[in-house]
């Protein structure tokens, strides 16, 4: 399987989404809008902005893993899982704190977010065997 | 791909740079932690606010309550006690000279985040640096009748926001505030004397407010407050005294009414117990939540402060002196003091005891019903309501949480200077309160239209009855309109609140005819002259205030018309208390440029003949019938 093209093609998406997402955020400041921005929803707004951010990261971190892969003199130990879990992680991330946002209990999110430690494992581990193929000699 | 083998290389090196940075940011944080309370603690010449016997702040609080802090965050609440520094006085002491003060004029400076006062020193009664100025003999000095010598100060601490702005200067003895001989009035954007602030008879012994704050104030206006004086405020000379007065935190914050956290927020770090206690949508055991206590408990939590209570006795009040008041929210308010409530406990030992110390102790709080007529002390009115007293059922029993909540509602639109205002939950802002049980009420009961202020449950059950802080608030004991209980205490009552054009007979006539109400005997005047002015020209000093106040309420003017207030109002203008003078100048504010041909003609029972002109033989009678009892409120 081509895992560059896989992840270059996946960041690419996922950048146009999470950037759109970006701008919808933007609505909700420029219309007043009071679900998002009250003082009584100050979670549903931290939660909804890492969404987009990480979201946004990781799409670039997976066109820079795409380019990684085409560049690097090996492949990770075991490269579809590490593709899968990297992937997974730039779902679950931004997804956790995005449902963390939508139904939340004062200051604490609320259960989606639970999404977001499974997605930062996953993502460290991609990271890991990434940076561990980039770092081998040819 | 040499970079990469670099770093490579270095990797063990860069592990250790992290666990490195990681514990350089946890020992910052801890130092900051530590560092701040230090500093709370090397403060000099003021209270301190220390976290302290399981409180923990609101800052605590904040992180998981952030909409909660919000709301108290804007509340006038958390401003009652601020650490005066610029952005938290509501006056301007940037070079400023103010002549309306006790005493000799006063000078403000401000330097840099400093404010700096310069008056005549409230305590200096023997007049030390005399300048041979007689002053008036309610002032400082007033009774030795030289000028007390000019003092300057920092100003270290306010009071109050929201009607009026005290400020507190340290004295430099301990940890002993004084108070400014003026104080700010947020509405008028003005200042006045102290004394003028407040209702005293004019005349009379000048009353050092010095060490009022941490032996008085500190209970109330902070969380966790402790006097800490080294005997109880009173029982000797205020400066043979020190004091170490601290308090968790300055302002009536979270803990004030859920009661000590640090147990709860302990316990709540466990990210596990709280998403098991959200998903489950229980409560929470380690924290108290007044408005789902009993009725009678969670009024409590706001009785702790709105009631008119004393230490039963003096070990309680040295207890309390050491150690703040024992009271926490869930507890029963009445086991941990004594409620001043002359309906239940008027034979007490406790109630003679304080009357043989003060013969006016009830008098100026209470009517002579029982019913409480000060400001600040609500809980003494609801615990007295027959919506309280006599209710069975819990789910029917009317509690301060039955109309007020302390935190801003998310369907609540209004914005949130409106909601601070009172604290008045959104349904609670008309009939809603009162239809929550009299839903079946008949909408013909009020006999007024049905848009009319008149028709209002609030204006008729809960009149401008109580004063304080110069202005007239509604009374909290639940009452109806009754000529009997006017003519028995010299309470005005609803209708002639409303009404003042009218008389006690007309009244008892309406109250008669429509709810049947038996019309009581009225003499010559009660038949004959309007309520309000027989208030107003013959009753004492805290009558006269609440019909002064009537006479520029919009509702009564639509009412009564209004070419006839001036006239009153500027005879009460002239009035020998300060606070009544006030409201009345206040009133007639409210009225258009005085005209005598708009006066009405011929109406007797407003004391105004056919020509125009008053009667004034009516009217000095009545004056000199007036009831010049010394008032002083308890405010």
């Amino acid at each position: 399987m081509d895992y560059a093209r896989r992840h270059i093609r996946f960041g690419w998406w996922s950048l146009l989404v999470f950037a759109s997402a970006g701008l919808v955020l933007e609505s909700l400041h420029g219309f007043k809008v009071r679900a998002y921005l009250d003082t009584a929803n100050e979670t549903r707004r931290l939660m909804w902005t890492l969404a987009h951010a990480h979201g946004t990261l990781l799409a670039l971190v997976n066109v820079a893993a795409g380019l990684t892969w085409r560049a690097a003199p090996s492949m990770p130990a075991n490269p579809r899982l590490t593709s899968t879990s990297l992937i997974a992680a730039s779902v679950l991330l931004p997804g956790g704190f995005f449902l963390g946002g939508v139904a939340f209990y004062g200051g604490d999110p609320g259960v989606g977010t639970l999404l977001v430690p499974i997605g930062a494992v996953l993502l460290l581990f991609a990271l890991f065997s990434i940076a561990r193929a980039a770092s081998a000699s040819r | 791909m040499q970079y990469i083998r670099r770093i490579s290389v270095s990797r063990s090196h860069l592990i250790l740079v992290a666990l490195v940075i990681a514990a350089a940011g946890l020992g910052v944080a801890r130092v900051a932690r530590i560092e701040r309370a230090v500093e709370e603690s090397r403060v000099a010449g003021r209270p301190v606010q220390l976290p302290d016997e399981g409180f923990v702040s609101s800052q605590t609080c904040r992180a998981c309550h952030p909409s909660q802090y919000q709301s108290w965050h804007r509340s006038y609440h958390r401003t009652m006690t601020q650490i005066a520094a610029p952005e938290n006085v509501a006056a301007s002491f940037d070079g400023v000279a103010v002549d309306a003060a006790s005493g000799g004029p006063m000078a403000l400076e401000q330097h840099g985040r400093e404010l700096w006062a310069e008056f005549d020193d409230p305590d200096d009664a023997e007049g030390r640096g005399r300048r041979g100025v007689r002053p008036p003999s309610d002032e400082p000095g007033g009774q030795t009748g030289v000028r007390p010598r000019r003092i300057k100060r920092q100003v270290v601490m306010t009071t109050g926001s929201h009607h009026q702005q005290i400020y507190w200067y340290a004295t430099g003895s301990s940890r002993i505030l004084g108070q400014l001989p003026a104080i700010w009035l947020t509405a008028d954007r003005r200042w006045i004397p102290r004394r003028a602030a407040v209702m005293r008879p004019p005349g009379g012994a000048h009353v050092s407010e010095t060490g009022g704050w941490n032996g008085v104030c500190v209970a109330c206006h902070t969380t966790n407050g402790q006097p800490q004086l080294d005997t109880p405020l009173g029982s000797q000379p205020i400066f043979t005294q020190t004091a170490d007065t601290r308090a968790t935190e300055f302002g009536i914050a979270c803990e004030s009414c859920h009661g000590p956290s640090d147990a709860h927020a302990r316990a709540n770090r466990n990210p596990i117990r709280r998403y098991a206690s959200h998903v489950a949508a229980r409560g929470d055991a380690t924290i108290v939540q007044p408005a789902k206590l009993p009725p009678a408990r969670s009024s409590d939590v706001c009785g702790q402060c709105h009631s008119f209570w004393e230490f039963a006795d003096q070990a309680s009040e040295r207890r309390a002196n050491a150690h703040g008041l024992p009271y926490r929210p869930g507890d029963e308010l009445a086991a941990t003091r004594f409620i001043v409530q002359p309906t239940r406990n008027l034979d007490s030992p406790e109630m003679r005891a304080f009357l043989e110390a003060d013969a006016g102790f009830i008098r100026d709080i209470f009517w002579a019903d029982g019913m409480v007529r000060a400001t600040g002390r609500e809980y003494n009115g609801l615990v007295e309501s027959p919506c309280f007293k006599n209710a069975t059922d819990p789910a029917r029993t009317m509690s301060c949480f039955s109309c007020h909540t302390m935190h801003q509602t998310a369907d609540d639109l209004r914005p949130v200077s409106e909601w601070a205002n009172d604290q008045l939950a959104a349904h609670a802002t008309g009939n809603g309160a009162c239809v929550q049980c009299h839903e079946r009420l008949s909408p013909t009961h009020s006999h007024h239209g049905q848009d009319s202020s008149g028709s209002s449950c609030y204006n008729c059950h809960m009149p401008f009855t109580t004063y304080g802080l110069l202005k007239t608030i509604r009374s909290h004991q639940i009452s109806s309109p009754s000529v009997q209980s006017t003519l028995a205490t010299g309470r005005p009552n609803a209708c002639n609140l409303c009404h003042l054009d009218k008389t006690l007979a007309w009244t008892a006539q309406y109250l008669n005819d429509w709810y049947g109400v038996a019309k009581p005997s009225l003499d010559a005047d009660e038949s004959s002259v309007a309520a309000s002015v027989l208030v107003l020209l013959k009753g004492d000093a805290g009558q006269r205030a609440i019909v002064a106040e009537s006479m520029g309420w919009s509702a009564a003017q639509q009412a009564s018309g209004r070419a006839w207030l001036a006239p009153y109002l500027a005879l009460t203008a002239k009035d020998s208390y300060d606070a009544v003078r006030y409201i009345a100048s206040r009133s007639q504010r409210t009225l258009p440029p005085f005209r005598r041909e708009e006066l009405p003609r011929n109406s007797p029972q407003l004391l105004i003949k056919a020509d125009g002109t008053f009667n004034a033989d009516v009217v000095n009678r009545l004056v000199r019938a007036r009831d010049n009892r010394r008032v002083v409120y308890r405010e």
